[in-house]
């Protein structure tokens, strides 16, 4: 019996022994597969902010009227940003063919499904920075025109304009990329509506102040043939 | 009276166009046209009108030089001002070319206080004293014309080099020489208007300004004030852009011949409330900072929350400081630092503190006093003029 026990284990550590040798070179190749991926990063990040900072890209996106973009990116350049991101792909590439080398049909599999995700993934970060800009020149036209309309709760209509886009942007994303969709949904629902509700009670509130003001430069008009002495025009 | 089409004529010595404001009635474009081809006149020319109401005028006598023209593209529309007058002044100029004019008036003022006179002065320094462009002079009190009065008139003059006192008119006298060029002009041009001064002036082509006397407005819309500011200032500071090499070689400035007798409105006597206009700078300062950081160097910000923070007594922007933030905001806008639009319309309360200063400063000064005022600020924008030559060769240079 003694003897059946010790073969028993004797096959087993051969087996996963075996197995483990098998997969070794698997994650070795990972491994340098990753390494690889990380020089090449390095590399061409390097070369990338190089010529980056040569062609001025900070100072040209913001002469194309992306200056919103800076404030979401590391140390305020968006140069930087475009070179980590690519960075990060080159070495999301290197872990995809590293973990190919381990399991081809495991790996495989993964790769489809995030090749069919991908374009999810790209569709949401085009809709999060067109939903970004836009937020923010709503944001700013609203603040302008609102103080130059002489109302002192231009900023709070500002901010509110600016979340109202950002969180409908957020929604759409997180929905582009099939992530709780039931919950954002709701969510989104409750966020939009609280959001109105609390721009149409401020603005409500404040045109008190505005129509008390209007009704008192209507009482204190000056008579038709005394006119405004400052004239614009 | 027998109105014509362009193909109808052939030439025409002179062309007359009227843009009335659209808040006229038909009835006060009748008696004008009415009153203008009462006139005396030495050789055939041509009335240009928009499309009558109703036709009640006298028919034209027999063997009348006069020939009159409706055309519906003469409107002035107040939601889009510059746009609808550079279409409008562009209409009139096609039709004094196609009729081979030798100069051209066109009336944009409101026509109730129009005279006669106004299509004199505007039409004979060009046909007797070969000038190509005839500027307006209007009898102002000293706030009358803000716009012009801060930005325009002196901005014009310290790039340009000429004491244009209206260079936006809107009423002008062409020569055919002038028309050539703004009609050959490419139709991506869409501002007629601001150009007409900056084109003769480049081209130098001479020019000179008549006083037409009184000139009566349409009642302001303090709410659409930003939009003014910047549908006026959008075309002077694409000109700016378009004539840099120009006005960098451009120094001081030079006075214009003038025609007519020079006339002064006399200061309203009703009180002036600067209240409004010092609770609108600091609205502006406790909110658009942010937004003016993006166009102004820290020293002109500075200055501006100073001046936020100081009572209506003591309330004076300081020229420099109102000449710096017009020089910056023309070179924002050709840098596109921000959307022309907003950045144009983040103006607004800056100008409103620096009406509020000079409505302070005088408020019981009388109109040579004002005059004095406005040439000490015209200087002002000409000695500064080497900070702006460097901020728009070097704007990358550190300006603190």
């Amino acid at each position: 019996m003694w003897d059946q026990v010790g073969q028993n284990l004797y096959q087993s550590t051969v087996g996963v022994l075996s197995r483990l040798a098998s997969l070794l070179p698997g994650f070795v190749a990972l491994l340098v597969a990753v390494l690889l991926s990380v020089l090449l990063a390095w590399l061409i990040a390097a070369i990338l902010r190089r010529v980056l900072r040569a062609i001025r890209f900070d100072e040209r996106l913001d002469s194309w009227g992306f200056t919103g973009l800076a404030d979401y990116s590391p140390q305020q350049s968006p140069a930087l940003l475009v070179t980590r991101v690519v960075a990060w792909a080159i070495v999301l590439t290197g872990l995809v063919l590293g973990l190919g080398a381990i399991e081809a049909t495991l790996t495989s599999q993964l790769t489809l499904r995030m090749f069919d995700y991908l374009p999810s993934v790209a569709t949401a970060i085009l809709v999060l920075i067109v939903g970004t800009i836009v937020a923010r020149y709503l944001a700013r036209s609203v603040l302008i025109e609102s103080v130059n309309m002489n109302l002192h709760y231009a900023r709070l209509l500002s901010l509110g304009v600016k979340w109202l886009v950002m969180v409908c942007t957020i929604a759409m994303a997180l929905d582009q990329l099939q992530i709780g969709s039931g919950i954002v949904h709701l969510a989104f629902g409750i966020l939009f509506g609280g959001i109105v509700l609390a721009l149409a009670l401020a603005v409500g509130l404040g045109s008190k102040e505005l129509v008390t003001r209007s009704l008192e430069r209507e009482s204190s008009r000056i008579p038709e043939d005394t006119e405004e002495p400052i004239r614009h025009m | 009276m027998a109105e014509s089409g362009v193909e109808q004529i052939e030439s025409a010595d002179a062309v007359i166009g009227l843009v009335p404001p659209a808040s006229r009635d038909g009835q006060s474009l009748e008696n004008t046209i009415a009153r203008i081809v009462a006139m005396p006149i030495p050789g055939k020319v041509a009335l240009v009108h928009p499309l009558l109401s109703s036709n009640h005028m006298e028919p034209l006598k027999d063997g009348s030089l006069w020939r009159l023209i409706a055309s519906p593209q003469l409107t002035q529309d107040p939601s889009a001002l510059a746009q609808s007058l550079g279409d409008s002044f562009r209409a009139t100029f096609e039709i004094a070319v196609k009729l081979n004019a030798r100069a051209c008036a066109v009336v944009a003022s409101d026509l109730s206080a129009t005279t006669v006179d106004w299509v004199s002065l505007l039409l004979t320094p060009v046909t007797d004293e070969q000038f190509d462009l005839v500027a307006p002079c209007y009898a102002r009190h000293p706030f009358e014309g803000m716009i012009n009065r801060a930005i325009v008139y002196p901005l014009v003059r310290a790039l340009y080099g000429k004491q244009i006192r209206n260079p936006m008119g809107p009423d002008f006298g062409i020569s055919s020489r002038l028309l050539q060029r703004i009609t050959g002009a490419p139709r991506t041009r869409p501002h007629t208007l601001p150009s007409l001064a900056a084109e003769a002036i480049t081209n130098e082509m001479p020019l000179c300004q008549s006083h037409l006397g009184t000139r009566t407005y349409a009642a302001p819309d303090f709410t659409n004030l930003s939009s003014l500011l910047a549908q006026v200032l959008g075309p002077v500071f694409l000109d700016v852009e378009r004539y840099a090499a120009h006005w960098q070689r451009a120094r001081g400035s030079q006075p214009i011949r003038e025609f007519g007798q020079p006339m002064y409105a006399d200061t309203p006597a009703n009180a002036m409330d600067v209240s409004r206009l010092i609770d609108s700078f600091q609205l502006g300062a406790r909110n658009l900072l942010e937004v003016w950081g993006i166009v102004l160097p820290p020293s002109t910000l500075v200055e501006l929350r100073r001046l936020a923070r100081s009572g209506a007594a003591q309330f004076r922007m300081p020229d420099v400081t109102w000449v710096h933030v017009v020089y910056d905001f023309a070179l924002a806008h050709r840098l596109r630092t921000i959307s022309r639009d907003q950045m144009l319309r983040a103006l607004t309360p800056i100008y409103l503190g620096w009406v509020a200063s000079y409505a302070l400063e005088l408020e019981h000064a009388s109109p040579e006093a004002a005059e004095q005022r406005l040439e000490k600020l015209c200087v002002v924008f000409e000695e500064t003029k080497s900070y702006f030559v460097s901020r728009w060769r070097w704007p990358d240079r550190f300006n603190p």
